[in-house]
């Protein structure tokens, strides 16, 4: 869907992104990973040719997007940035309907879109599609920004460090309520951020970038794994490192499938569908047991954490 | 619509103001009053609504021009990263700081006597505080919705015209408010030039040591541009 090919972008001497290639798999959902200054932002920004790169090219579809001219590239790419942009003086709805009117959709499917959009955003349309952008708090102005990058139904979106200005309680909610969008709508998603869980949370695959190279590429999984490259361990921190790998592997993968001669365990506690070991692990320790139960029966021993770690 | 509420006392002031004009030839023993020496106190040569008439031609084609000039200029010297602005900066303030009965006399050899040269020389006064005023006004504009607006895919002159103008309009305007003051109370020295306007009794009470007669000249003069000023701020709102 998405692909770099050796692609640089040189600042004087300095190269900001240094003959990267990537590849983001079509409905895929890749975090870029890095400190301030590493390049991730720069890598993003050429999808959208708001940075031409000096070598290298992008591919889109199969196509280089070197041929396609910026105004009609960027109808058919989402874009959310940390510190929002919406047009302060128009209304929410305008500020949703900016894509579909440059295309020219008639109002009638414009504001039936705008209301779709604040739905799907999770914000009641009679309530906030009269409101000016100042009358909004910063994790509703990124929804707005969310639902305005989505309004076109653009197959690609960018965020840059969407969510890094927000309070930790509104990130969360945004960071799920992203999950899910990107569960109903199969967007590309190229997601740039600097936060380590953020991007465990969000990623199926992460890319970690240094000095404008890229270190690492896969699921996380593979990234976190143990012989991983020291300036990765050191990204993620070298301490938590083998607890953040906890985070990527499924709870259900390492448990023991109900047994009939060993009946589970009545008092165990119960662990949600869906959980990672780190949450397992979690569970264990805020319960006080070495065992947790799955839904469906399964049980899960501490042993078995360790031995998937 | 609110605005005739809040226009009130304005129109209120600028019908006081029109009283005036027409009282003023009415009013012999008030102009003559500070100049007991003065013989005919009061202004008769001319009507003075023809020569408000003729000043609002003069001052407000000049603003129009200057406007024109000094938004053009403003948003070329914000374009490509700036490139042209100092040098348009050092243009327009060079062009305000010729004063503008220089500005006349220089260009009487070529414009002739009249509005011509008095039009030239309040241009070249009032286009720098547009042109500045566009300039502050564009570099208000929040990098981050200059970015998602071309991030959506806006072309330049949309970007302009519907995000960078619209932002920037306050402060433009308040540019403009001070360069139609200032076109409105330097108009008077047109009629050094001959071109009739409120300054015309000034010169003629001048040229006859008439000290009523420059009174009524520049009362009424300031209190135009102060109705201007007024009428301008309601706007700004």
């Amino acid at each position: 869907m998405i692909r770099f090919d050796r692609v640089t972008k040189r600042y004087g001497h300095r190269a900001v992104v240094d003959s990267v290639s990537l590849e983001v798999r079509k409905g895929g959902l890749c975090v870029l990973l890095g400190e301030s200054g590493s390049g991730k932002s720069t890598l993003m920004r050429m999808v959208n040719r708001m940075v031409e790169p000096d070598a290298g090219r992008v591919m889109l579809d199969g196509t280089d997007i070197a041929n396609v001219p910026p105004e009609s590239l960027r109808h058919g790419i989402g874009y959310v940035i940390q510190s929002v942009g919406l047009f302060p003086h128009w209304r929410v709805a305008d500020n949703i309907a900016t894509v579909p009117r440059l295309l020219g959709w008639d109002a009638a499917r414009v504001a039936s879109r705008v209301d779709a959009l604040l739905q799907l955003v999770g914000l009641p349309p009679e309530d906030f599609r009269a409101r000016y952008p100042h009358e909004l708090s910063g994790g509703q102005a990124q929804r707005i920004g969310l639902a305005r990058a989505l309004a076109a139904d653009p197959p690609v979106l960018l965020m840059d460090e969407p969510f890094s200005a927000l309070d930790p309680g509104i990130r969360r909610g945004l960071q799920v309520a992203l999950r899910r969008i990107h569960a109903e709508t199969a967007k590309t998603i190229l997601f740039v951020t600097h936060d380590v869980e953020e991007a465990l949370l969000l990623a199926d695959e992460l890319a970690v970038m240094q000095d404008g190279r890229l270190l690492a590429h896969g699921r996380p999984a593979e990234v976190l794994r143990r012989d991983a490259d020291p300036v990765v361990k050191r990204l993620f921190g070298e301490a938590t490192l083998a607890f953040h790998r906890l985070g990527t592997l499924r709870a259900a993968n390492a448990a023991r499938p109900a047994s009939a001669t060993q009946p589970a365990e009545a008092q165990l506690p119960i662990l949600p569908p869906d959980s990672n070991l780190k949450q397992a692990l979690m569970l264990m320790l805020e319960s006080g047991t070495d065992q947790v139960a799955l839904p469906g029966g399964a049980t899960l021993h501490l042993s078995d954490i360790l031995a998937a770690a | 619509m609110r605005l005739p509420h809040r226009a009130v006392p304005l129109l209120a002031q600028a019908a006081a103001f029109l009283l005036a004009l027409w009282a003023a030839p009415h009013l012999g023993a008030l102009w003559g009053a500070p100049f007991p020496d003065v013989q005919r106190p009061v202004w008769d040569q001319r009507g003075w609504f023809a020569l408000l008439g003729a000043h609002l031609m003069l001052s407000v084609g000049a603003v129009v021009i200057a406007a024109a000039l000094g938004l053009g200029g403003g948003i070329l010297a914000t374009r490509g990263q700036g490139r042209l602005r100092p040098l348009l900066d050092a243009l327009f303030a060079l062009a305000q700081s010729v004063p503008p009965i220089a500005a006349i006399a220089l260009a009487l050899p070529l414009l002739g006597f009249g509005a011509a040269p008095t039009m030239l020389a309040l241009v070249l006064y009032a286009c720098l505080p547009v042109l500045r005023g566009t300039v502050a006004g564009l570099d208000g504009v929040a990098p981050a919705v200059l970015d998602a607006a071309r991030g959506t895919g806006m072309g330049a002159a949309r970007v302009l015209w519907q995000v960078e103008l619209p932002l920037a309009a306050p402060v433009i305007l308040s540019g403009l408010r001070v360069a139609v003051v200032l076109s409105i109370a330097t108009a008077a020295v047109g009629a050094m030039a001959g071109a009739e306007c409120l300054g015309t009794p000034i010169v003629v009470g001048l040229a006859n040591n008439n000290g009523a007669y420059v009174l009524q000249g520049g009362l009424f003069t300031a209190w135009l541009a102060l109705l201007a000023d007024r009428a301008l701020a309601l706007l700004a709102r």
